[in-house]
C-alpha cells in the first residue's frame, strides 16, 4: 500500500532537498509548512505534489461500477432532470404567461399544468421537463421571479415526489 | 409521470409547516491509518485526514437542500474511536486528539465531531483508560467535539467499574463546564449495544466493521407524523393509528434514502444507512410528546405512555424498512427530555418522573437522554442511573444509552437554559436513596442468558 501521510516529523528527519512520495499520500498542512521552512521540495513521480482527491476506500470505488445503483421508484429515465414547479400569489391577468414564458426560456416544456383562482389568489402546480444539468439554473431563476406582493415560486426536483408517494 | 395536486401539496406542506427535514448527513470517516507511535504526528494525521475527506460535507448537503427543496439541518462527522488510534501512542492523555478533531471540525465548518469514545463493555485497554480520564478536559477545551463510552453489551455484560468511572467523568465534566450549566454532559454519553454506524451524536463514531469512509443520514419528522395524527383525531382505532405513522415514516425515510444516495454520489463515497429516528427539536410542534398525547394520553408520563410509545416505536420501523433497504443506526423514537417541548411541559406539570422515563426507554429507541438532575447528585446515584439503563438494553439485545447532566448549583424543580438544539430541561429529583454498596462492589455484572427468553 502507499504511503498514507507525510507528517512533519517525517520531513524533518528527512535529508537532502527533496522527499518523493506517492500521489496519493496525503501531506498534512504541518508537513507542508516544515517542508517550506527548511527549504526541502515535496514530490511524486509526476513533479510535485498535490493534494489528491480524497481516498473514499475499496466499497467507494466499486460503488459507481454496479448497475445503477438500486432502482428508483417507478423509474422513468425522461424524467432524469424534471421539476415540480408551484406558485401562490395575488391574481392579475399575464401571471400564467410570465412563468411559462421564463420556463422556456430555460427550454423547459411544461407536462402537466393546473391552476385554480379562489378569492382573487391563485395557486399553479407545473410539471417541467428540463434538460440535462439544466436544474439549478432554472430553479434560481424561478425562485427569483416572486416578491413579496407580487407572488412566490418553489422549485422542487421531481425525484423527491416520486420517493415520496410512489412505491 | 404526473402526481396529483394532492401529493404535490402533501410534500411541499410538509416541508412549509411540518418542519420536515434531515436532521443529519454523517460522514463517517476511518481514522485507523493515523495511529502514530509519535502522539503529535498522530493528530496531525487525525487532523489531515478529517479535513482532507470532509471538507466537500457542508457544501454538497447544501446544494442537495437546495436542488430537493427540504433543508439538510445538520452536517457532521463521525470517526474511529479514538482510544484504537491513540493506543499506539502510549500517550496517558489523548485530549490532543479532541483538539485535532475540533480544530478540523471548525476547518470544515460543522457544529459537531462524534468519535472521542472507547469500547469498555468487558474491560479497559490502556488507551481505553486514558481516553476514559480525559474526557473531561477534551470537552472543557472543546466545542464540536463529542464522546461516547460503551460500557455494557448482550454479549459482555454490564462493566460496572466503566459505569463508575463514567459516573465520575460524567459529575466531573459537569464541573468543568458549570458556567454553561454542565453542557459539557450534553456532549458525553453512554451506551449499552452501541451501534458502529449512528449518525447522531453525542453518540456518533464509525464503528467496527464500517468501510474507510461512509455517508450515513438521519431523518427527523416528528412535526409529520404529529399532524398527521391531529387529522386522523381521536376516533380512530389503533391499528388505523399505527398505518399512519407507518405511512407518514415511509415518506419520511425516502426523503432520507434519497439524500443519503445522492450525498455520497456527490461526495464519491458509499452510502451507509438511513437512520429512521423521530428525532424532536425544541421548536413548537416537532415533538415526540406530542404525537404520545394525540395518540391519546393526558399528559406524556401518564399511564397508557410506554405502550404508546411501544407502538410508535414499532410503526416508524417497519415504514422505515418499507422504505429504505439500509436502515440502520438507532432508528425509532428519540425522547431527548430539554429538547422536546412536550417532555418539558410534562416534567413541569409533574407527569413525567425519572421512573417513568426509564420505563418508556425500554420500548424507545435510545435511552435516558438530555436528563438533567441536581448538581449534588452523588457519584453513585448516577452509577445507579446508568447501571439500570444499561441493563434494559442488556438484557433486552437493544441499544440504550445515557446523557446525564448533574447541573451544578441546581435544585430539583428548578430550569437550566442551554440554548439552540439542546434546549430547556427541568432538573428532576433523582429521589432519597442511592446505592452506595452496590457501586462500592464495582466488577462485572455477567452476560445474561440468551435462551429461555421470557
Amino acid at each position: 500500500m502507499p504511503r498514507r501521510f507525510l507528517t512533519a516529523e517525517d520531513v524533518l528527519r528527512a535529508s537532502g532537498g527533496e522527499i518523493l512520495v506517492d500521489e496519493s499520500t496525503v501531506v498534512t498542512p504541518q508537513a507542508q509548512e516544515a517542508a517550506v521552512a527548511r527549504g526541502i521540495a515535496i514530490k511524486t513521480g509526476r513533479g510535485s505534489w498535490k493534494e489528491p482527491p480524497p481516498d473514499r476506500g475499496p466499497d467507494a470505488e466499486l460503488a459507481p461500477r454496479r448497475p445503477p445503483n438500486l432502482p428508483e421508484p417507478s423509474d422513468d429515465p425522461r424524467l432524469e432532470s424534471a421539476a415540480i414547479v408551484t406558485a401562490v400569489g395575488r391574481n392579475r391577468p399575464g401571471v400564467l404567461a410570465a412563468i411559462t414564458a421564463k420556463i422556456a426560456e430555460h427550454h423547459g416544456s411544461v407536462n402537466d399544468v393546473s391552476q385554480k383562482v379562489v378569492e382573487g389568489y391563485f395557486h399553479m402546480i407545473l410539471t417541467v421537463e428540463l434538460p440535462q444539468g439544466g436544474f439549478e439554473g432554472f430553479k434560481t431563476a424561478l425562485e427569483c421571479m416572486g416578491n413579496p406582493d407580487d407572488f412566490a415560486v418553489r422549485v422542487m426536483n421531481e425525484r423527491i415526489f416520486r420517493y415520496m408517494h410512489r412505491v | 409521470m404526473s402526481f396529483t395536486d394532492r401529493e404535490i401539496l402533501e410534500t411541499i406542506r410538509m416541508v412549509e409547516l411540518e418542519t420536515l427535514d434531515v436532521r443529519t448527513t454523517t460522514l463517517a470517516i476511518s481514522l485507523l491509518d493515523c495511529a502514530d507511535p509519535d502522539l503529535e504526528s498522530a493528530c496531525e494525521k487525525v487532523y489531515a485526514k478529517v479535513v482532507h475527506h470532509g471538507k466537500n460535507l457542508v457544501r454538497v448537503a447544501n446544494s442537495i437542500a437546495a436542488d430537493y427543496g427540504v433543508p439538510i439541518v445538520n452536517k457532521r462527522i463521525a470517526v474511529t474511536p479514538i482510544a484504537w488510534i491513540g493506543a499506539a501512542s502510549g500517550a496517558e492523555d489523548l485530549s490532543p486528539f479532541a483538539r485535532a478533531l475540533d480544530a478540523a471540525a471548525d476547518e470544515i465548518g460543522i457544529d459537531f465531531i462524534g468519535g472521542y469514545s472507547a469500547y469498555v463493555d468487558k474491560g479497559f485497554t490502556r488507551a481505553d483508560r486514558a481516553l476514559v480520564d480525559s474526557i473531561p478536559q477534551a470537552l472543557e477545551g472543546t466545542k464540536h467535539v463529542c464522546s461516547s463510552i460503551v460500557v455494557a453489551s448482550t454479549k459482555a455484560g454490564i462493566n460496572m467499574d466503566a459505569v463508575a468511572r463514567f459516573s465520575a467523568v460524567v459529575k466531573e465534566t459537569a464541573r468543568r463546564t458549570a458556567k454553561d450549566g454542565g453542557l459539557g454532559c450534553a456532549k458525553l454519553v453512554c451506551f449499552a449495544n452501541a451501534v458502529s454506524d449512528n449518525p447522531f451524536v453525542a453518540g456518533a463514531h464509525s464503528g467496527v466493521g464500517e468501510a474507510e469512509t461512509v455517508l450515513n443520514v438521519g431523518v427527523s419528522g416528528p412535526g409529520v407524523v404529529r399532524s398527521a395524527l391531529a387529522r386522523l383525531g381521536p376516533e380512530a382505532d389503533l391499528l388505523a393509528v399505527a398505518e399512519t405513522v407507518k405511512r407518514m415514516a415511509f415518506k419520511i425515510s425516502r426523503v432520507g434514502e434519497l439524500v443519503g444516495r445522492e450525498a455520497a454520489r456527490r461526495l464519491g463515497t458509499t452510502f451507509g444507512i438511513v437512520d429512521v429516528s423521530l428525532a424532536p427539536t425544541p421548536a413548537e410542534g416537532d415533538s415526540v410528546a406530542e404525537i404520545l398525547e394525540l395518540i391519546g394520553v393526558d399528559k406524556t408520563g401518564a399511564p397508557g405512555t410506554t405502550a404508546a410509545l411501544a407502538l410508535l416505536t414499532d410503526a416508524v420501523k417497519k415504514g422505515g424498512a418499507m422504505a429504505s433497504s439500509s436502515v440502520g443506526g438507532l432508528s425509532g423514537a428519540f425522547i431527548p427530555v430539554s429538547e422536546d417541548m412536550g417532555m418539558i411541559r410534562a416534567v413541569e406539570a409533574g407527569a413525567l418522573s425519572l421512573a417513568k422515563l426509564e420505563a418508556m426507554t425500554a420500548v424507545c429507541s435510545v435511552g435516558l437522554d438530555m436528563v438533567a438532575v441536581p448538581g449534588d447528585t452523588g457519584e453513585d446515584v448516577i452509577a445507579g442511573i446508568i447501571a439500570d439503563e444499561m441493563a434494559i438494553g442488556m438484557v433486552n439485545h437493544k441499544t440504550t444509552a445515557v446523557r446525564i447532566i448533574p447541573v451544578p448549583g441546581k435544585k430539583a424543580g428548578e430550569k437550566v437554559e442551554w440554548g439552540g438544539l439542546l434546549g430547556t430541561a427541568i432538573v428532576q429529583d433523582p429521589g432519597a436513596f442511592g446505592c452506595s454498596v452496590f457501586h462500592r462492589r464495582a466488577g462485572r455484572i455477567p452476560a445474561p442468558l440468551q435462551s429461555y427468553r421470557n
